[in-house]
């Protein structure tokens, strides 16, 4: 697994498991905000990363701005 | 401090409220009730004759040596089996008293060698006191039968047994029974004959079932059981109080010595955390202090092909700054990181990240907690507030019902592990505390002397969650929630959605039947157990943690917890068994990326703003890499640097394969260790580290309870490891001088609130605290929670199963998952060293009967354990303590390279590595693969120095 | 044609079984009943109420056809008239596992009161009795009673100390063999008065017929004493576990290891709760005192022995058996009146009384009476009834020696003056025997005696001294030529 596809699985993950939250896209971008040194934030935000799921793609774009 | 043993009562204190007063030999003396007269004398100073009571165990009467006069009482009872009353007259020397001691004395006498001045107990010996006391002058019998010849048991590595010295006190096996209970030993035959015995004859202390914890030993009152390095080297001449450099319950010991040698390590009575009891590895498991592969020099290698060149510390510290700037220079700061140890002080672990932040300039910090409780810190943080367990260890003292998940105390936390057994025995007809057992194996706890859980859940790894939730939904349909302390301390809203989701059809034991294969019928049986028993408290370890759910399953916990009303008091709460001596405290010093010291989270301006003011530096707002992300940017080449303190990444990581490639891509590697550890083969500097016998320093064990490390012989290597960090960050340019660890814990306390209170000279007088420790609580927090939470409400999560992606299939058909064993310690660096190997000299894989045959093995065969990442081989051990479809290993030892096959899944939330769930195959094997036989000349090679001879 | 015959362990040795197929193949109906106590005459036969024994085979065809001479009414015999049988007043007379014969002489009508008296009723009937412990301590029923009864626990137990270890007697082995729903029926009544809903009974391994008899006679009576209920347990060969807290250990699957007092089995007995352990006749009392009267019962006896004693009769006598009497009667009138004497017609020399730990006591004792106090003042002990008999032939060195042997042997090991004193007594006395510094020896003695008086745990180590200081005081010329202490 290459690191950019190991990130998208730790996002994906991350958004699954905050799917009860109020407003799950939001939690999981807090929560890679919280975490992610900015070089992993900086590799998820890409424009062109592929395989994640509606909600890790919704906190991403959240997080984009800011990376 | 000159050498005097630890006082003895007699017999144990009673908690009682009620106070009686008596008068002893004239003096007025008053005690709380149900205390024994002997105690009673003895906290006022009269030391009544006795040998078979010690006040670590129940009272026996039978040496009959300490017998009083009580006026209105006929006869001459016992002063340990008689309580006191109010005004009670007692005369503890009279003629006639001193005749019937006499008397007693001259049996005991005539039937014990005369060899004092030889034996191994001389100056140490209750016999040879109480003889003296008692005035003892002749014995008359001829004495035709004794037990002179017999032959002694040397068997166990660490203790001699020689029945001939034995007086048949029974404190050896009331101490198994009581106190570790194992219950080892018994007294065979009766009358004359009698004689301890561990198992069988044949067996001897080694055979048996004896798990080494010393807790006869030192009950012993002779020489019968004696450590051999007493008989190795004589008695010692003083005592210092330190803490254990092991496990997270965090024993504290008298190191005896004589000199700078230490001649044997005796539990302290007075730790709040062990009352005097030890394991097998703190009691005895000290030589790997002295064993011949303790580097004592620094060296340095331009690379890691080549051999080691030992080098002065100086050369040492000024090569590591130069690389470490030299890379900084040349690609950015973050290209730098650090890894705060567990085993280390909470000093030393301070210094690490702060010469991180302050001296790197970036947040690249982390510690081994993040392969192992890191959820625990995620989830309760979001649950109550504080990344901590809520109990201390006594509390277990109060439980009614005990919910152990994950976690298998006998083995990982022993001593913590006898004192809930105390309580799950029946004892003085109070029934002993119900058990529930959540564990995919069998564990020892499941069935054990006198003990019996109620429920043994025996589910699929990797489904705590489906667990958990099944048994929430239990108590919420089943109206067994505790409304009142929801109402209370909980937030409504969370609460009901969570109520909500968990009364789902779909959560229900019946429907996760299938997923769990846990019987629908135990798990309701189990759920309402908790709900109704009583006080339900709650254990769990990296059974918990070490899945892709860890966080959420920590949470789950917590919202059990709060669900029936299971916090703010003694008996209850959640309580994490922290696995090192200091992971807590590593944790709490701001090891991990994300947070400074006290869990306050980076990017807070205000707490950063007080850090950047005392430290005079400007600190990175962002997070940092975790140890896994470390790995990652290192094969990405943007992370190069990595300064590691007592941390065996490459043995104790997953997926060593990739740890491997992480190191060998970075430029400088710095380990900091007592030993050349397998990332050591990866290291270009090596800097020798002290072991905890060689600083001054703390450890704060898994209840918060912050205890002091003593040095008691100067460090091997000439400095402790706070003073080589500290060499090191002043060799980078940071003006640092602290003179002694006192001064790095009062800059703690400073920065710290939850610390406010702390320094060496409280612990000192106090003995240990407990944070928080601050003007509202002065003295330390036994009890977390218990007006309110530390984030205001409890904070219900709605926890629901996610499935790992880590799925069994044709090719990898088992579920592996790994676990610790009692002789042996984490990745084994320093119980390998040790005379422990007798008892666990290699990893084995426990593998159920049905896939044994399945595939055609046999106990003890070799087979090959593979994975998706890798493979490995070990001998197979067949048992039925697994269920079929899952096996079980240790990683203690290198040669068997465990996490070779564990993967790099890891928790959703904070990384934490799924080392409890790989899929694997098992088949027969002619012996270690070709690559571990490669892995292992290789490592030899690495070790190699320049003068062709391994290091020491 | 219907005889009656004694099915008794002491019956079955003397071959009553024989005897019994004997008549039944010459097809007369057999009765097997308890045993009326009568050790010299059994196989004892009863046909219409006349007793013929001992029996053999032999005897058979002249019992039935009428030629056989007979002893008369066994029930007028001297042996029997002399006797207040209200413990064993069914000795002899019903079917032991028959619910009929013991509802029919009066069986479970104590147990019927009992349920109509409340538990503080019972207490005080017990206690107004004056019962005392008939096992050997001799404290009195009613109080420890009271005591469990007034107790916190979990649970409440009832015990039956039925591990009768003391030689020479067999008293507790009668009453399960022969009338064992009378113990039931006590024990029942224990379990009313304190609150207890369950009871064991310890039996010594040694009785296997008892064992048996009792387990039938609980599953028979079950539904009697419900919700009560009963279970035998069984020793495995220590004498030691006739001590009550040691019992308590082999029960719970300990090794026989005396406890330490306190805490009272009263308190924190068996399983760590509130217990009644007595001894299987302070139990078999009960029923009577409940059903007749407990003024009735204490109306017999002397000072602060009230109540009858089943004495056992044993050793060298010419009339051993069960002997119930109240307390009173003097030490010669039980050997020389009651007993006949020795067996061997030789002079009476000395008589343990109380088991192999009670005092020997010469024939100038002979006019102790039989009862607690009297006999405590005398240095000796009633125990549980136990008398030995032995005739002028009797080595009192060697009895000496005996009783530490015998300590050393059933020692549990637990206490140092009991485990280490009582090999260093045979070792002692074995040099006193051949005249080795006999005066050194004997003070050395009479140290440990004092020693293993005072300081020994339980009674097992402390009563030793009892048997071997009388025997050097009452009897010094059989100690190394005559040199007294």
């Amino acid at each position: 697994m290459t690191h950019l596809e190991k990130l998208v699985m730790m996002a994906n993950q991350i958004a699954q498991n905050l799917a009860h939250e109020p407003d799950p896209a939001a939690a999981a971008a807090e929560h890679i905000r919280l975490f992610w040194d900015p070089r992993m934030r900086a590799m998820i935000c890409a424009e062109e990363v592929a395989g994640l799921m509606p909600t890790a793609k919704a906190a991403v774009a959240l997080i984009r701005p800011m990376a | 401090m000159t050498y005097q043993p630890q006082a003895d009562f007699g017999t144990p204190v009673s908690n009682a409220d009620e106070m009686v007063t008596l008068l002893i030999d004239g003096r007025e003396v008053t005690v709380a009730a149900g205390s024994s007269v002997m105690r009673a004398a003895a906290e006022q100073g009269t030391a009544i004759p006795k040998l078979c009571a010690t006040d670590m165990l129940e009272s026996f009467g039978s040496c009959r040596l300490c017998l009083v006069e009580i006026d209105g009482v006929n006869g001459t009872p016992a002063s340990c089996t008689t309580p006191v009353a109010p005004g009670m007259i007692v005369h503890t020397q009279t003629p006639r008293l001193q005749k019937l001691r006499k008397g007693v004395m001259e049996l005991y006498i005539s039937d014990h060698p005369l060899d004092c001045l030889t034996c191994a107990a001389n100056g140490d010996c209750e016999l040879q006191d109480q003889a003296g006391a008692v005035g003892l002058r002749d014995v008359r019998y001829a004495a035709d039968a004794t037990h002179l010849g017999q032959a002694k048991d040397l068997s166990n590595p660490y203790f001699d047994f020689d029945p001939a010295k034995c007086i048949a006190c029974s404190r050896c096996v009331r101490a198994c029974d009581e106190v570790q209970g194992t219950l080892a030993l018994t007294m065979a035959h009766r009358g004359f004959a009698s004689k301890i015995s561990a198992g069988l004859a044949s067996e001897g202390f080694l055979g048996s079932e004896c798990v080494s914890c010393g807790a006869c030993v030192q009950a012993c009152p002779t020489a019968t059981l004696i450590e051999k390095s007493v008989v190795e080297i004589g008695t010692p001449d003083r005592a210092i109080v330190t803490t254990c450099a092991y496990c997270g319950v965090g024993c504290t010991f008298r190191a005896e010595m004589r000199g700078e040698q230490l001649v044997r390590m005796v539990p302290w009575k007075e730790g709040k955390a062990n009352h005097g009891h030890s394991c097998v590895k703190g009691r005895f498991a000290w030589g790997y202090a002295q064993h011949r592969d303790r580097v004592l020099k620094p060296m340095i290698r331009a690379s890691i092909d080549q051999p080691w060149r030992e080098v002065d510390w100086d050369e040492a510290i000024t090569y590591a700054a130069s690389e470490l700037q030299r890379i900084s220079a040349q690609y950015g700061r973050h290209a730098l990181g650090g890894i705060t140890s567990s085993r280390c002080t909470n000093e030393e672990t301070f210094l690490v990240q702060k010469l991180v932040r302050a001296g790197f300039g970036n947040n690249n910090v982390d510690t081994c907690a993040r392969v192992c409780h890191s959820p625990t810190g995620y989830g309760l943080k979001t649950t109550f507030g504080t990344s901590a367990g809520t109990q201390d260890f006594d509390s277990v003292d109060d439980s009614d019902v005990i919910l152990v998940i994950g976690a298998n105390p006998t083995d990982a936390h022993p001593v913590f592990a006898s004192r809930m057994k105390r309580r799950l025995r029946p004892q003085n007809g109070r029934p002993g505390a119900r058990l529930i057992v959540i564990d995919p194996r069998r564990i020892d706890l499941v069935r054990s002397p006198h003990i019996a859980a109620d429920y043994h859940l025996p589910l699929r790894p990797g489904t705590n969650v489906a667990v958990l939730t099944a048994m929430a939904h239990v108590i919420v349909t089943e109206g067994l929630v505790d409304q009142a302390f929801i109402a209370e301390r909980c937030d409504a809203d969370e609460y009901r959605d969570w109520a909500d989701f968990v009364s789902l059809p779909r959560n229900s034991p019946e429907a996760l039947e299938p997923v769990t294969n846990v019987a629908a019928a135990d798990l309701r049986g189990a759920a309402r157990l908790f709900a109704t028993g009583g006080n339900g408290a709650i254990y769990y370890g990296l059974g918990v943690t070490e899945h892709s759910q860890g966080s959420s399953t920590v949470m789950a916990i917590a919202n059990l917890a709060m669900a029936t009303g299971n916090i703010g008091r003694r008996g209850v709460g959640v309580n994490p068994l922290r696995g090192q001596n200091n992971v807590q405290g590593a944790c709490d010093m701001g090891s991990f990326p994300h947070e400074l010291p006290g869990y306050r989270h980076i990017s807070d301006d205000q707490v950063r703003g007080l850090f950047e003011r005392d430290w005079g530096v400007t600190l990175d707002p962002e997070p940092g890499l975790r140890i896994p992300n470390m790995l990652d940017a290192a094969t990405d080449g943007s992370f190069k640097a990595i300064y590691i303190q007592g941390e065996d990444l490459l043995q104790s990581d997953p997926n060593s394969r990739h740890v491997a490639a992480g190191l060998a891509a970075m430029e400088c590697v710095i380990v900091h260790d007592i030993f050349l550890n397998e990332t050591a083969n990866y290291a270009h500097i090596f800097l020798p580290g002290s072991t905890f016998l060689e600083k001054d320093g703390t450890f704060t064990n898994a209840e918060r309870r912050i205890q002091l490390v003593r040095k008691v012989m100067s460090p091997l290597t000439g400095l402790a490891d706070w003073q080589v960090t500290q060499r090191l960050a002043q060799a980078m340019g940071l003006d640092w001088d602290y003179s002694h660890p006192s001064e790095i814990m009062d800059e703690i306390a400073r920065l710290t609130p939850s610390f406010a209170g702390v320094s060496h000279a409280h612990l000192d007088v106090a003995g240990s605290l407990q944070w928080p420790v601050n003007a509202a609580a002065p003295e330390g927090t036994p009890i977390m929670h218990e007006q309110g939470f530390g984030r205001g409400k409890g904070k219900f999560v709605v926890t629901d199963y996610v499935p790992t992606d880590e799925k069994t299939g044709p090719r990898f058909p088992l579920l592996l998952t790994t676990g610790r064993i009692l002789s042996q310690y984490n990745v084994g660096s320093q119980t390998r060293r040790t005379l422990n190997e007798v008892w666990h000299d290699e990893d084995v894989l426990e593998i159920h009967p049905v896939d044994a045959e399945d595939r055609g093995l046999k106990m003890g065969d070799w087979v090959k354990l593979a994975s998706r990442v890798g493979e490995t081989s070990l001998r197979a051990y067949v048992t039925d303590r697994v269920a079929p479809g899952v096996v079980y290993t240790t990683f203690h030892h290198p040669e068997t390279q465990a996490n070779v096959v564990t993967t790099e899944f890891s928790d959703w939330a904070t990384n934490c590595p799924e080392y409890k769930v790989t899929a694997v195959q098992v088949s027969p094997s002619n012996g270690p693969t070709d690559w571990q036989r490669a892995h292992d000349a290789w490592a030899t090679q690495s070790r190699r120095t320049r003068y062709g001879d391994l290091p020491g | 044609m219907k005889v009656r015959l004694s099915d008794d362990a002491v019956a079955r040795a003397c071959g009553a079984d024989v005897v019994a197929a004997a008549f039944i193949e010459a097809g007369v109906e057999v009765e097997r009943v308890s045993s009326w106590g009568m050790h010299w005459l059994e196989p004892l036969v009863e046909l219409d109420g006349l007793g013929y024994g001992p029996v053999t085979v032999a005897d058979v065809p002249t019992i039935i056809d009428g030629t056989a001479n007979s002893i008369g009414r066994i029930e007028d015999h001297p042996f029997i008239k002399a006797q207040t049988r209200i413990t064993f007043a069914r000795a002899g007379r019903t079917r032991p596992l028959n619910l009929d014969d013991y509802a029919a002489t009066g069986g479970w009508q104590g147990l019927a009161k009992a349920r109509t008296m409340g538990a503080a009723e019972i207490l005080d009937a017990v206690i107004a009795s004056g019962l005392r412990g008939r096992g050997g301590a001799g404290f009195p029923t009613g109080i420890k009673w009271r005591t469990v009864a007034g107790a916190q626990g979990p649970h409440k137990y009832i015990v039956a100390n039925a591990d009768e270890g003391d030689s020479g007697t067999f008293a507790d082995r009668m009453m399960m063999e022969g009338d064992p729903f009378q113990l039931i029926e006590g024990m029942a009544i224990a379990g009313l008065a304190v609150g207890a809903d369950a009871g064991f009974v310890y039996i010594r391994s040694e009785y296997p017929h008892a064992i048996a008899k009792m387990r039938a006679a609980i599953t028979a009576s079950a539904h009697l004493v419900a919700p009560f209920i009963l279970e035998v347990r069984v020793g495995a060969g220590a004498y030691v576990c006739g001590e009550e807290t040691s019992l308590l250990n082999s029960i719970e699957g300990r090794r026989g290891e005396v406890r330490a007092k306190p805490p009272l089995p009263a308190l924190k007995g068996l399983f760590g709760c509130p217990t009644v352990v007595n001894n299987v006749l302070t139990f078999a009392a009960v029923p009577w005192i409940i059903a007749q009267g407990a003024e009735k019962y204490a109306a017999l006896g002397m000072g602060s022995s009230r109540g009858t004693m089943p004495i056992q009769l044993a050793g060298n006598i010419l009339h051993g058996g069960l002997f119930e009497t109240g307390f009173g009667m003097s030490l010669g009138q039980l050997v020389n009146d009651i007993g006949g004497g020795s067996f061997s017609g030789r002079p009476v020399r000395a008589v343990q009384v109380g088991g192999p730990l009670g005092a020997y006591h010469p024939i100038s004792q002979f006019d102790l009476p039989f009862d607690y106090e009297a006999f405590a003042a005398a240095n000796g002990l009633i125990g549980h009834g136990g008398i030995v008999v032995f005739d002028d032939t009797v080595d009192m060195a060697g009895q000496a020696r005996f009783a530490f042997a015998f300590c050393a042997a059933e020692s549990c090991g637990k206490c140092t003056p009991c485990r280490i004193g009582s090999t260093r007594g045979v070792e002692t006395i074995d040099r006193i025997i051949p005249g080795e510094e006999v005066a050194a020896n004997l003070a050395l003695v009479t140290d440990l005696c004092d020693t293993m008086k005072s300081a020994s745990l339980c009674a097992l180590g402390g009563f030793t001294p009892y048997p071997v200081m009388s025997a050097i005081t009452q009897f010094p010329e059989d100690f190394g030529g005559g040199e007294a202490a």
